[in-house]
C-alpha cells in the first residue's frame, strides 16, 4: 500500500472535514463496499466488518471483527489503534461514547449497519456520504498515475484471457488463469464476469462449466486494481473466424464506442456519454437493445470501486470534471450475433478525455482447431 | 471480490437436502410464530442463503423472503436477464428481479404476512441501511432479530456439508502444494495457489501471507510483491459450492524439527478441542481462534484465546487457527475440523 497516496487522502478528508466542521468521521466497510473505508484510512477488509473512527487531529481507531484481520491492519498501519471483537457494532457504540463532545458524522450509506444508521448519527448519513463522494470522485495524479498502471495491468490480463481461451476449455479454467496472471503481479483483487455461446446468450456471468465450442463468441470485462485503484476493460472474441453477421455487430459496437469516447468532455453529462452511443444503435435499428431490458448501464465511474458513480445512463445528469475517470461500455444483446462487450477506461482531460485502455479495439479471432 | 466456478451439482448438493434446511428453518419459524424470515446475502455476506438454496450472489446482493411455508422466494437486485442463470444455480421458488430490496420487500410483506406477526431478520444490526431503512418504516417495532433462531438449526453440519468442506479442504492443500520449490517471492506463491484452486473449481480464493515469520506473524493481504524470508506461512480459505475450507501451514527451505511436533499436537489439539486437553503443547500458545459459519458469514469467531468462550457444539463444521511460539521461532497453523463431542473430532486439512 502506497503511504504516499494514503497522506494525500488523509490530507484531503481533513481539510473536507474541516471544511464540514466535522471532528470525527466513523466510516463503515466490508470485503465488498471497501472503497470509502480504504479512502478514508487505507483499509481494505477480506472478511467481516470494519469501522474506522477518523479524528480530524489524532489518531484513528479501527474496530475489526475478525481478529486475523485486525493483527493485519495493525501490521500494515503500525500508527493505528486496532481492536477486533465479535460484536464490532457495540463496540463502536462503545467508542463513539468517548467523542460525545465533538462532532462526528457517520458514512457511508451504503455501507453503514441498520444498528448505526437509527442511532445518534443518523442526520450525519447523507452529508458525510456526500462530502466523501465529491473526495472520490475526481482523482489526484497520484490516484491518476494508480488508475494508469491498472488499466496497463487489464491490456496484459486481456492478452492472457485470449492465450487462454481455446476450444473445449471450460470458462472457470480462463479465469483461473487470468487470475493467477494477476497475482503474479502483486494484483490481489480482480473483478471478471464472461460468456461464452452464440445467439442465446444474454449477458454475462460468473464462471461456469460449459466448454468453449468453435464459433463461440466470448465476452468478458477484467477489472484489475493497483493500489486499490480499478480499471476495466471490456473485449468480445470468436473462437475461429468471425461469421460476416459477428463482424457487422462489432462494427456498430466500435462506432458506439468511439461516439461516447468521443462525447466524455468537461461539462458534458454522464447522460451526453450513454446517449451518443445509445444513438448508433438507434440509428442502425437496434434501439430496442439499449432499454433496461437487455442491457444495464452503458459504462460507470471507475477509482476505489469496481462499478462507480456516475452511472452512464440517459438520464444521469452529472455533469463531467477532469481528472474524474470512468469505462465506457456499449455492452448489450445484438440479435444477430448474441450478447457483445466492447469498453475502454477514460481520464476526462481539460478539453475532452484520454483513453487509458490500450488493447486495439477489435474484433479478436483465436484458432478454433 | 473475486468468484471462481460457480455451478450446482445435484449430486453434491441434492435438492433434499436444501429442501430439508428450509424446513428446519421453518418448522422453528412457526414455534415462534415469525410471519416470516429475511435473509440478506452479498459477496460479503452469502453463506446463510447459500446454504439454504445454494444461490451466492457473485458481485450483486439479494434478500431471501422465507415464509412459514412453501418454497423461498429470492429478491435479487440483478437485471431481469440474469434469472436462467439464477435458476441455473440455485434452488428457490419465486424469483423476482427488484432495483430496491428493502422497498419491495416491505411490499411483499404486506401482501403475503397477515396480521400483526414479526418479521425477523438474521442478523438484523448488521443489515446494510439501504436495505433496512425501508422495512424499518414499514414494519416498526415488528422488525425484529433473528440470528439466534438462525445460528441454532445451522450446525452441526450435514454430511452434505462435510462433503463439500472436505473438497474445499483438499482443493486447498493441493494448491499448497503446487508452490513451485523454491518461489522466493509472494507472488510466485500466492500465483501458484491461485491457478491451482481455481482450476480445480474453487468458487472462492483468499489467501493471506505471512512473508517473513522473523518479521512478524501478521498474514497479510498482499498488495503489490514481497521477497519471501527463510521462514514464511500461507493461510489458504477456499470455497467450494458454499462450502468453506480454511488451512495454514508454515514453510521452510529446512524446516526446524520443532515443527512436525507442532504439527501433529496441534492436529490432536483441533480434534479434542471439546473433550479433553491434549498433551502440553512444544511451546507457548500465542494466539488461537475456532471460528464456524453459524450465520451470514462464511467465518464467525465461536472462541479464542481471549474470548469468546463459548460452548461448541460437537458436530460443528469449524476452522482453527493457531500460533505456537517455539523456541526457535513463531508457528502459524491451521486447519478444518469437524468438531468433536463425546468423541474426538475428525480433521478434514
Amino acid at each position: 500500500m502506497s503511504a504516499n497516496l494514503r497522506a494525500e487522502r488523509r490530507a484531503r478528508l481533513a481539510g473536507a472535514m474541516a471544511a464540514e466542521g466535522l471532528d470525527v468521521l466513523l466510516v463503515a466497510g466490508n470485503p465488498w463496499r471497501s472503497d470509502y473505508l480504504r479512502y478514508a484510512a487505507d483499509l481494505a477488509p477480506i472478511e467481516g466488518h470494519v469501522f474506522a473512527l477518523v479524528e480530524r487531529e489524532g489518531r484513528t481507531q479501527v474496530v475489526a471483527e475478525h481478529p486475523a484481520e485486525a493483527k493485519r491492519f495493525q501490521a500494515e498501519q503500525p500508527e493505528l489503534r486496532v481492536s477486533w471483537s465479535t460484536s464490532p457494532i457495540e463496540e463502536v457504540e462503545a467508542a463513539l461514547r468517548s467523542f460525545s463532545r465533538k462532532r462526528v458524522a457517520l458514512a457511508p450509506a451504503v455501507a453503514v449497519p441498520y444498528r448505526l444508521a437509527t442511532g445518534p448519527l443518523a442526520a450525519s448519513l447523507a452529508s458525510a456520504t456526500a462530502m466523501l463522494d465529491k473526495l472520490m470522485l475526481r482523482k489526484s495524479p497520484a490516484e491518476i498515475d494508480a488508475l494508469r498502471r491498472a488499466a496497463a495491468l487489464a491490456d496484459e490480463g486481456y492478452a492472457v484471457f485470449r492465450e487462454a481461451a481455446r476450444v473445449g476449455r471450460p470458462e472457470y479454467a480462463l479465469v483461473a488463469e487470468v487470475e493467477a496472471f494477476f497475482r503474479s503481479r502483486g494484483c490481489p483483487e480482480n473483478f471478471q464476469i464472461l460468456g461464452s455461446g452464440g445467439r442465446e446468450v444474454r449477458g454475462m456471468h460468473p464462471p461456469t462449466e460449459r466448454r468453449l465450442a468453435p464459433g463461440d463468441l466470448v465476452t468478458t470485462e477484467l477489472t484489475p486494481c493497483v493500489e486499490g485503484y480499478y480499471a476495466q476493460i471490456c473485449r468480445t472474441l470468436v473462437l475461429g473466424e468471425p461469421s460476416e453477421a459477428q463482424r457487422r455487430a462489432f462494427a456498430v459496437y466500435d462506432e458506439a464506442l468511439a461516439a461516447g469516447i468521443s462525447a466524455v468532455r468537461p461539462g458534458a453529462t454522464a447522460g451526453d456519454v450513454a446517449r451518443a452511443q445509445n444513438e448508433v444503435f438507434r440509428r442502425e435499428g437496434l434501439g430496442e437493445y439499449v432499454t433496461s431490458e437487455y442491457t444495464r448501464v452503458r459504462g460507470h465511474g471507475l477509482g476505489l470501486y469496481v462499478d462507480g458513480r456516475p452511472a452512464v445512463l440517459e438520464d444521469v445528469g452529472l455533469a463531467l470534471e477532469p481528472e474524474m475517470t470512468l469505462v465506457v461500455h456499449p455492452n448489450t444483446y445484438h440479435p444477430e450475433a448474441g450478447y457483445f462487450v466492447h469498453g475502454d477506461t477514460v481520464r476526462v482531460t481539460a478539453d475532452g478525455c484520454e483513453v487509458l485502455s490500450r488493447t486495439p479495439r477489435r474484433l479478436f479471432s483465436v484458432p478454433a482447431g | 471480490m473475486r468468484r471462481g466456478l460457480i455451478g450446482w451439482s445435484r449430486d453434491e448438493v441434492p435438492a433434499a437436502v436444501l429442501e430439508g434446511r428450509v424446513a428446519r428453518l421453518q418448522e422453528r419459524m412457526r414455534a415462534a410464530r415469525l410471519g416470516a424470515v429475511l435473509i440478506y446475502t452479498s459477496f460479503a455476506r452469502p453463506s446463510a442463503v447459500a446454504w439454504l438454496t445454494h444461490f451466492v450472489p457473485y458481485w450483486n446482493e439479494g434478500l431471501l423472503v422465507m415464509l412459514p411455508s412453501g418454497p423461498p422466494v429470492l429478491l435479487a437486485a440483478f437485471s431481469k436477464r440474469m434469472q436462467g442463470w439464477i435458476r441455473s444455480v440455485s434452488h428457490v421458488g419465486e424469483v423476482q428481479s427488484v432495483a430496491q430490496l428493502g422497498a419491495t420487500a416491505a411490499k411483499l410483506l404486506e401482501e403475503r404476512v397477515p396480521g400483526p406477526a414479526s418479521v425477523a431478520v438474521i442478523e438484523l444490526d448488521a443489515l446494510p441501511w439501504p436495505v433496512a431503512e425501508p422495512l424499518a418504516k414499514a414494519l416498526g417495532p415488528r422488525l425484529v432479530d433473528a440470528t439466534a433462531l438462525f445460528a441454532s438449526i445451522r450446525q452441526p453440519a450435514d454430511d452434505t456439508e462435510i462433503g463439500l468442506a472436505q473438497r474445499a479442504a483438499d482443493i486447498a492443500l493441493k494448491a499448497l502444494a503446487s508452490v513451485p520449490p523454491g518461489a522466493d517471492r509472494s507472488s510466485q506463491v500466492l500465483a501458484a495457489v491461485e491457478r491451482s484452486a481455481r482450476l480445480d473449481g474453487a468458487e472462492e480464493v483468499l489467501p493471506r501471507l505471512a512473508p517473513d515469520l522473523a518479521a512478524g506473524t501478521a498474514l497479510r493481504r498482499m498488495e503489490g510483491d514481497l521477497a519471501l524470508g527463510e521462514r514464511h506461512a500461507v493461510e489458504l480459505s477456499i470455497a467450494y459450492k458454499g462450502a468453506w475450507a480454511r488451512v495454514a501451514r508454515c514453510f521452510a527451505s529446512n524446516p526446524p524439527s520443532s515443527w512436525s511436533r507442532a504439527s501433529s499436537w496441534t492436529s490432536d489439539w483441533a480434534t479434542r478441542v471439546t473433550v479433553a486437553s491434549a498433551d502440553p503443547p512444544p511451546g507457548n500458545i500465542a494466539f488461537w481462534s475456532l471460528e464456524a459459519c453459524v450465520g451470514t458469514q462464511p467465518f464467525s469467531v465461536l472462541a479464542s484465546a481471549i474470548g469468546p468462550r463459548g460452548s461448541v457444539a460437537a458436530g460443528t463444521l469449524g476452522c482453527f487457527s493457531i500460533q505456537l511460539q517455539l523456541a526457535d521461532g513463531p508457528w502459524l497453523g491451521g486447519g478444518t475440523v469437524v468438531v468433536g463431542g463425546e468423541h474426538p473430532g475428525r480433521l478434514l486439512a
